[in-house]
């Protein structure tokens, strides 16, 4: 029944989001158009626009939900999320070296290229025979070279033109969503999902602690890996189209969590479906904040509401 | 069953444990006594396999366990840590279902003999009576139960546990070292870290006494826990009239 509601309501937000833009359509042109109907600048709208842009935002959130769900239950620790491996800084500073040298058009292929440099990093830090605070440390430090890097670039940055590209890049947004962003990020996604899903089983057996989970047949080393590799691939694929859209991973796992009881295996596809509904959800209400002339972009949302939560459960962990 | 030879182990440069070399037999239940810090965790840590040894050799049965894969050796050998984790929220049937970890297929399924494991092991540490409670809703002595229920599912014809009785109250202790005494009963090779001198000499076919890493007296209780042994390893003197049993109550 949960689940039920959970796939219905990512559905319903996932037709909603089709409603809302620019354009004045009603609802029955924008259902026409959908399916090829009316006007030709209407077609062009839903199915060039809006519906990309939807299914965008599905495929990011879905990513960024399950990466954090998978990271909690590997870290055993609720405050856990992708931005604490430093993905999301080494796929910002790949596309913002891009945006310096004015290849705008390099900007995806650049962050993913950052993201998978910040994950041999890691790894190569975390080695693969050390525990998950190894792993953490590893990710905060990479993050933090990263973000001081990128902070340098910007420093430097040729002109205000390439400063504000750069700055309104950070903020995350899902306006200029295409088909051809979608063809990149979805099958890299896809990919990363299957991993971590992958890893499940093997998460629920280190709820037992590491030596227990080992002398269970979990290979920690594999684990590792396979996390590393499906968290960057989610979320530096994210990052390379939409930018750095925060802390969606962070508590979409909690509240499914909540609903659905902490088994690590159950929580990383809940997670990928509560992660879609609501980044898809967030940016519908950047839409309707939208107005002439002014911009909400996504990433500033979703931290405004992480931010608060963040904190929540900090103060909560502390005192439990 | 299991047997090693020329063990030396340790974390980092530092060998805690230093060219030992034993062997067992099925049926045995072996108790693992000594001073804290003497190598009892990293001897049974490297037994099965969480710790590599830096040279020497665990074999079980004819076969070196650097030849056996993980899930191989884990069907050989469980472990029953020292901590008592498990997820708070986690069932207590789920949690002993863990212990089937190393049988599971792709999509995680737990065949017919799985579920029985799980079934017998829950009942034989009369933890099936609360079952469907979540771990962290449990006494710490309850705890203690389910977890060795967990290892108790593997259905390994080797136990090794480390401090399983640590922490808890002499019922809790009787009916762990009981439980533990019927699994060797039962064919499996048994190795138990303990500090309870009078438990081991009262449940034990045989102790291992280690000091400083080494393994310095193995026998029967009476021939280890000599006044002599407890004089050099612990500093203690042998109680008048030997260890006494404990019996629980009708």
């Amino acid at each position: 029944m949960k689940l039920a509601l959970l796939i219905l309501g990512t559905i319903t937000v996932l037709l909603i989001s089709l409603f809302f833009g620019a354009a004045d359509l009603s609802v029955s042109q924008t259902l026409s158009a959908l399916f090829g109907q009316g006007r030709e600048i209407d077609i062009t709208i839903v199915q060039e626009l809006r519906l990309p842009r939807a299914l965008l935002g599905a495929v990011i959130g879905a990513g960024l939900g399950a990466s954090g769900a998978a990271l909690q239950g590997y870290t055993r620790n609720p405050l856990a999320a992708p931005g604490i491996l430093g993905f999301t800084a080494c796929a910002a500073l790949g596309a913002v070296t891009a945006l310096y040298f004015g290849f705008n058009q390099l900007v995806p292929l650049a962050a993913l290229i950052g993201t998978a440099l910040g994950a041999l990093l890691i790894l190569k830090i975390a080695g693969p025979r050390k525990g998950a605070s190894t792993l953490i440390l590893a990710g905060v430090g990479v993050g933090a070279l990263a973000t001081a890097l990128t902070g340098l670039i910007m420093n430097f940055a040729p002109n205000p033109w390439a400063l504000s590209e750069i700055v309104y890049w950070l903020m995350g947004s899902l306006k200029n969503a295409e088909m051809g962003g979608l063809m990149v990020c979805a099958p890299l996604t896809a990919l990363g999902l299957a991993l971590l899903l992958f890893v499940g089983p093997d998460l629920r057996t280190l709820s037992l602690g590491e030596e227990t989970a080992t002398s269970l047949g979990v290979s920690l080393g594999k684990v590792r890996i396979l996390l590393i590799a499906g968290t960057a691939l989610c979320v530096g694929s994210g990052v390379a189209i939409a930018g750095a859209i925060g802390f969606i991973g962070l508590f979409v796992p909690h509240i499914v969590r909540l609903i659905f009881g902490p088994d690590p295996m159950k929580l990383i596809p809940l997670s990928a479906l509560g992660g879609a509904g609501f980044l898809v959800f967030a940016d519908i209400i950047t839409r309707a904040l939208t107005g002439p002339g002014t911009q909400l972009y996504l990433g500033i949302l979703t931290s405004l509401i992480g931010v608060p939560f963040f904190l929540y459960l900090a103060v909560k962990e502390t005192r439990t | 069953m299991i047997s090693f030879k020329n063990l030396s182990a340790g974390y980092g440069p530092c060998d805690v444990l230093q060219n030992q070399s034993a062997e067992t037999k099925s049926g045995e239940l072996i108790a693992l006594i000594g001073p804290n810090g003497c190598g009892k965790s990293t001897l049974l840590k490297t037994l099965c396999g969480i710790i590599v040894p830096s040279s020497g050799q665990v074999s079980v049965g004819d076969k070196s366990l650097s030849e056996i894969n993980l899930k191989t050796r884990a069907k050989h050998i469980a472990y029953l840590a020292q901590s008592r984790e498990a997820m708070p929220s986690m069932s207590v049937e789920d949690v002993v279902r863990l212990g089937r970890a190393p049988y599971r297929g792709g999509l995680g399924k737990i065949s017919t003999d799985g579920e029985s494991a799980i079934a017998s092991a829950l009942s034989r540490t009369q933890s099936d009576i609360f079952k469907s409670r979540r771990f962290d809703s449990l006494s710490g002595g309850e705890q203690a139960r389910v977890l060795v229920a967990r290892a108790l599912a593997v259905e390994a014809p080797i136990l090794l546990a480390d401090e399983p009785i640590a922490a808890l109250d002499p019922f809790y202790q009787l009916s762990m070292m009981q439980i533990l005494k019927a699994e060797a009963a039962s064919g499996k090779t048994v190795i138990t870290a303990l500090h309870d001198l009078s438990l081991a000499a009262q449940f034990a076919d045989r102790i291992w006494m280690m000091h400083k890493g080494k393994i310095i007296a193995d026998g029967t209780p009476p021939g280890v826990l000599t006044a002599e042994n407890l004089k050099t390893v612990f500093g203690i003197k042998l109680p008048k009239g030997g260890f006494k049993s404990l019996e629980l109550a009708d």
